[in-house]
């Protein structure tokens, strides 16, 4: 519990040195949202008018306090792009990520810890060498261009695939939104034509993530199975007479703690990154979201980004951390 | 056997797909409308400009013209008809129009079109209370009494006043501070359309009388072709036809905008059939699916246009020998087939050829480097010997997010100038900082544009908007050019409302600013459309939006 406490309030201490340094920056940037706003009516007049209502006349630490105040009674602002609240756009945006991501990372996990596995117990072998192969290939290129070449394939030549143009056919009437997630609200509605289609949208970019994430994590899972089956508590374990499937589970609680560090860390990094397989999808995510906003220097939009792809950073370390707690009860002492 | 998982997972799911419902129309695009208000943050962004002009009516707008050579149609830009209004006169005593409105117009609501419509309109434009003035804007070019700039001094009175007064149900009067023949131009600009005022109070909150958070985030009540039927914000906008059109309902009932960032894809579904239009793909693309079977690709000269500005309040750019020498220096033919794989033609004045009025100026700048060289030599440059001293001034800004484009369009730049002896600098920055520096801060030194059109297609429009001086009332002269016989002929043509007497005037306009390079002119660039070979009507459009009324399927 204490444990728990003591990383929450570190989370939190985190977020908020993050919130000032996000308020800053932006605010540093050699370019102003006002110019962008008024457009081609850019008379000094017009000019000052758009800057008032946006409040950026004001000093900056004024600024920051009402931004401090409004957020802390939950209240993101309206984006300067579209007028509409931060939190409903994120809201809106986020699950079409969270989606995709945690689909792909659940697929890429269980298709690389057996994989990494059979690699580990015969280095060298058939499967291992295949696998070597593979990651090279798989890292040797961006994703967006994997993306852009399975979509070539699969969607242009081969027809199998749905054309990339979001998460459903756009002229297929969607179903209400309650939770965000496609696959979600397609069956709360008891919409089965739209589920199979929403499955099918998400078939191409989940394949293209599994594609380039399983890589890295079956590397992983091998070089700490190969380790932990060097080790000494195996060797013990064999000498116990332990069957090879037995010595290989004991082994692989072992091998996973570090596995899922890394798994912790892609996630939150894969997160912030998801602009990439997004605009080649064109799936309207949280990724292409923020990258708007940066260009359109939407600072109520940047902020709260930030804000809360940082709180699912931290949130997924923090659940690793007790995962780890679990797996090595030593770390939680 | 790993790489086989992907493509096992594709296969296992790949028969499944929906079929298609007749007509409609898949139109995908590089966004959505972010917002629908254009006195709001996005009023000047095409894609948000496209949502509303389908949504709304002009009171007066171009006749049809004939199709071009490539079957795009055009519109005659000197000849306005009637379309909420029916009919108007002039009283050149009183400065005053009186606009006939059209009886029986109906909203996307169900509220009949009425002079109370026309008056909240211009009212709600004159209270700047948007975040970006637009509408106020676009009505001061048309010197409608009262849009000035003390709008927007504190304490202003904002109220429409008499400037635009309903005489009946059926007949506005709107009343000019000075003779000024753009009125008519203006009106037929998106910025100005009339809203349903019924609908629109509706949705008037203490904080916000004028409904500037419900149009931008929810819907623009108002009468054009089509409704709004589904809105999600960077993902789809799905329009349904007004069934009570006044011009009959329109020929395509559902239009699903989707968003398709990536050129790519945008060019390999249409090539699959899969949608029936598209746009702003590269040329290559375009030119790819010029022999896609069932596609078409047509493309017409309208008002994109490709210029460098060089600044006048930037040594050494104040002398015009120089500016000259950079003209002549200029490689234009490659500028077209580097940048745009022929699908431009060099720009011969300082005005795109559609606009109304346009004349071609007798001063050309042909591509010539020995010319260049005898001009920067004049100039006090020999050589370029002496441009050392303007480290700051010989750099070549660019939208870095139109690298793709205007990278190597700035490449051949850079290598011309420097075989004439002036070495200059690329400087790519991102789209907010050039529009900083261009719109407000007004000091980019030398500048890559190809973003300025002018949404009222004629020369008059166009010169108030970059070319007079600010005391005449300049509204995007970044370069900060300064005239006074163009600021003198300029308000001559704005106040002459005879064609015979104003053209000598528009004539000698172009002549000048072309002789003085306002901007150096590189290219007028096609705007292009790529659709399925059964869609028909593409219309060119000053704002460069397709207007979906325009559009049939043929079977």
């Amino acid at each position: 519990m204490l444990f728990v406490a003591r990383r929450l309030g570190f989370a939190c201490l985190q977020l908020v040195g993050l919130a000032l340094l996000v308020f800053f920056t932006i605010r540093a940037m050699p370019a102003d949202p006002v110019a962008r706003l008024v457009g081609m009516n850019a008379s000094r007049e017009a000019y000052l008018s758009s800057q008032h209502a946006l409040g950026l006349d004001r000093p900056v630490w004024v600024q920051l306090v009402a931004w401090v105040s409004d957020v802390a009674h939950g209240d993101f602002g309206r984006s300067w792009v579209s007028g509409a609240p931060v939190m409903q756009e994120i809201g809106r945006t986020l699950p079409v990520t969270i989606e995709l991501i945690t689909i792909s990372f659940v697929l890429a996990f269980l298709v690389s810890v057996p994989l990494g596995m059979l690699c580990a117990l015969r280095p060298g072998g058939t499967a291992d060498k295949a696998t070597f192969v593979y990651s090279l290939f798989a890292g040797s290129q961006p994703e967006f261009w994997w993306g852009l070449l399975f979509i070539y394939i699969f969607f242009a030549v081969l027809g199998w695939a749905p054309a990339p143009l979001g998460r459903l056919d756009p002229m297929l009437r969607p179903p209400p939104v309650v939770t965000g997630f496609i696959t979600v609200d397609t069956l709360l509605a008891g919409d089965w034509v739209a589920f199979r289609n929403g499955v099918h949208h998400l078939m191409l970019p989940v394949a293209t993530k599994v594609f380039v994430l399983s890589g890295p994590i079956i590397k992983m899972v091998r070089q700490n199975m190969v380790r932990a089956l060097g080790s000494d508590y195996v060797l013990y374990a064999r000498a116990s007479g332990l069957m090879p499937r037995q010595v290989a589970m004991v082994a692989l609680k072992n091998a996973l703690a570090p596995a899922l560090t890394l798994l912790g860390a892609l996630y939150g990094y894969v997160l912030g990154a998801a602009v990439l397989i997004e605009t080649v999808f064109s799936l309207g995510g949280i990724g292409q979201y923020a990258v708007r906003s940066v260009l359109a220097f939407d600072y109520p939009a940047i902020e709260a980004v930030v804000l809360v792809i940082a709180a699912i950073s931290l949130f997924v370390y923090l659940v690793l951390d007790l995962v780890h707690a679990w797996l090595d009860p030593r770390l939680s002492q | 056997m790993k790489t086989l998982l992907p493509i096992g997972f594709v296969v296992a799911l790949a028969a499944w797909g929906p079929a298609r419902a007749e007509t409609q129309i898949l139109f995908l695009t590089e966004d959505v409308p972010a917002g629908l208000d254009m006195d709001g943050p996005t009023g000047s962004t095409n894609t948000s400009q496209t949502g509303f002009i389908n949504m709304s009516e002009p009171l007066v707008y171009y006749a049809y013209g004939p199709a071009n050579e490539e079957g795009v149609r055009t519109l005659d830009l000197g000849k306005f008809e009637g379309r909420l209004a029916e009919s108007w006169e002039f009283d050149p005593e009183s400065l005053t129009w009186t606009m006939h409105l059209r009886h029986g117009v109906k909203s996307c609501a169900g509220n009949e079109f009425t002079a109370a419509d026309v008056v909240y309109s211009f009212a709600r434009a004159k209270s700047v209370s948007g975040q970006a003035p637009t509408g106020w804007f676009v009505a001061s070019i048309g010197s409608i009494a009262g849009f000035t700039r003390d709008v927007f001094k504190p304490g202003a009175d904002r109220s429409l006043g008499d400037a635009v007064t309903k005489v009946d149900d059926y007949t506005v009067k709107i009343r000019q501070s000075q003779p000024n023949r753009l009125f008519l131009t203006t009106l037929s600009i998106y910025a100005d359309y009339p809203y349903d005022s019924v609908e629109m109070k509706k949705h008037a909150t203490e904080q916000d009388p004028w409904s500037h958070v419900y149009v931008n985030t929810q819907n623009v009540p108002s009468f054009g072709a089509y409704c709004l039927e589904r809105w999600v914000r960077d993902d789809e906008f799905v329009l349904r036809a007004n069934p009570a059109y006044y011009r009959g309902k329109p020929a395509i009932d559902r239009i699903v905008i989707k968003k398709v960032p990536q050129t790519a894809n945008r060019t390999m579904t249409l090539r699959s059939l899969q949608a029936d239009l598209t746009q702003r793909l590269t040329t290559r693309e375009y030119n790819g699916l010029r022999t896609a079977s069932g596609v078409t690709v047509a493309g017409i000269y309208g008002n994109e246009v490709l210029s460098v500005g060089l600044n006048f309040k930037t040594p050494p750019f104040d002398n015009p020998k120089l500016r000259q020498a950079i003209a002549y220096a200029i490689p234009y033919e490659q500028i077209a087939r580097v940048g745009y794989a022929g699908a431009a033609r060099k720009m011969e004045g300082q005005y795109p050829r559609v606009e109304h009025d346009y004349m071609r100026p007798a001063t050309q700048y042909a591509t010539d480097p020995a010319k260049a060289k005898a001009l920067l030599a004049e100039a006090g440059f020999p050589d370029g010997k002496g441009l050392e001293k303007y480290p700051d001034s010989f750099r070549l800004a660019y939208t870095a997010e139109r690298e793709a484009t205007l990278g190597p369009i700035a490449t051949v730049i850079q290598s011309a100038l420097r075989d004439v002896g002036i070495p200059i600098e690329l400087d790519p920055m991102p789209q907010t900082q050039i529009s900083d520096r261009r719109l407000v801060k007004k000091d980019l030194p030398m500048a890559l544009n190809d973003i300025e059109k002018a949404v009222g297609p004629d020369v008059t429009y166009a010169t108030q908007l970059y070319f007079v001086s600010p005391a005449v009332g300049a509204l995007n002269n970044f370069v900060n050019y300064n005239n006074p016989e163009v600021d003198r002929l300029f308000r001559e043509a704005l106040a002459e409302l005879d064609d015979a007497k104003r053209t000598p005037m528009v004539r000698q306009i172009q002549e000048i600013v072309h002789q003085d390079l306002a901007w150096v002119p590189l290219a007028e660039t096609k705007t292009e459309y790529a659709f399925r070979s059964n869609l028909k009507g593409i219309t060119w459009h000053p704002e460069n939006s397709v207007h979906f009324i325009d559009l049939s399927l043929q079977n």
